[in-house]
């Protein structure tokens, strides 16, 4: 069967667009932001950007195929998360007291529960091959990210510039997705 | 794990998209059954064994056993 068989755009199709497109306006709002340039220009751009990733994986699905429902989902569950980081970047700019900062700072982990939950309630609706996929790769994401995170404490006694805790995401991502290729690769 | 299960398929002229559906699994997951290089478990197996109305033993059987 030819997995690469293109599809046409239907009402499932459209609305997966339409998410992608939100998530990339918000993503495109907290950049817009975070960098210092127009929040318009960085919405359209995040927002053709999300159209342009939703259209892609409507019409030409990924070889390990999984519910768009589910997708929407974590879709959804990411731009609440990016809207509560945009809430608290714009809240930390203002003139807030302490204690003020300090519940700011619940704002974003709200955004991370919920991105949280929606990842774990996708993986419960995944059939067992594509569970056993998604364990495998955040198995190798987690172990992957502890060596580098260690080896970098390491490199920093030694005189490496410290860095924002929060760039972890970074690695966690990439190992993530080499241990989500090579499981795919396993199971292919 | 060796199967019959392209052959059972093949012998009812589904395709693998089908027997995914009739499974409730993704045609992924079919198709790695089906190469060997995934393993179902068990409550998959005996779903697949009630809808080929055999035993899990006439659809699986071990690498050094060919049928």
């Amino acid at each position: 069967m030819n997995t690469e068989e293109r599809r046409s755009l239907g009402n499932d199709e459209i609305r997966t667009i339409i998410m992608t497109a939100i998530t990339g306006g918000a993503f495109g709002l907290l950049y817009g932001y975070g960098f210092e340039f127009s929040l318009w220009l960085g919405v359209s751009i995040g927002a053709l950007f999300g159209v342009a990733i939703g259209f892609r994986i409507s019409i030409k699905p990924p070889k390990m195929e999984y519910p768009m429902s589910i997708f929407r989902r974590i879709m959804m569950a990411a731009t609440f998360f990016l809207l509560t980081s945009f809430g608290y970047s714009y809240l930390l700019d203002q003139d807030l007291s302490q204690a003020q900062q300090y519940w700011a700072a619940i704002l974003p982990l709200l955004g991370w529960a919920a991105l949280i939950i929606s990842i774990g309630v996708a993986i419960a609706n995944l059939d067992e091959l594509q569970r056993r996929i998604q364990t495998e790769a955040i198995a190798i994401g987690f172990a992957g990210t502890a060596v580098f995170v260690g080896g970098y404490a390491l490199f920093q006694f030694s005189g490496l510039a410290e860095v924002n805790v929060g760039v972890v995401i970074f690695p966690m991502s990439v190992f993530w997705l080499i241990g989500k290729l090579w499981t795919l690769w396993r199971y292919r | 794990m060796k199967s019959k299960l392209k052959i059972l398929r093949a012998e009812r002229d589904w395709s693998q998209a089908q027997l995914a559906e009739a499974l409730g699994v993704s045609r992924q997951t079919i198709n790695a059954i089906e190469t060997g290089r995934y393993d179902p478990s068990l409550p998959l197996a005996f779903k697949m064994a009630k809808l080929f109305g055999c035993s899990i033993e006439e659809i699986f059987f071990p690498d050094e056993i060919e049928k």
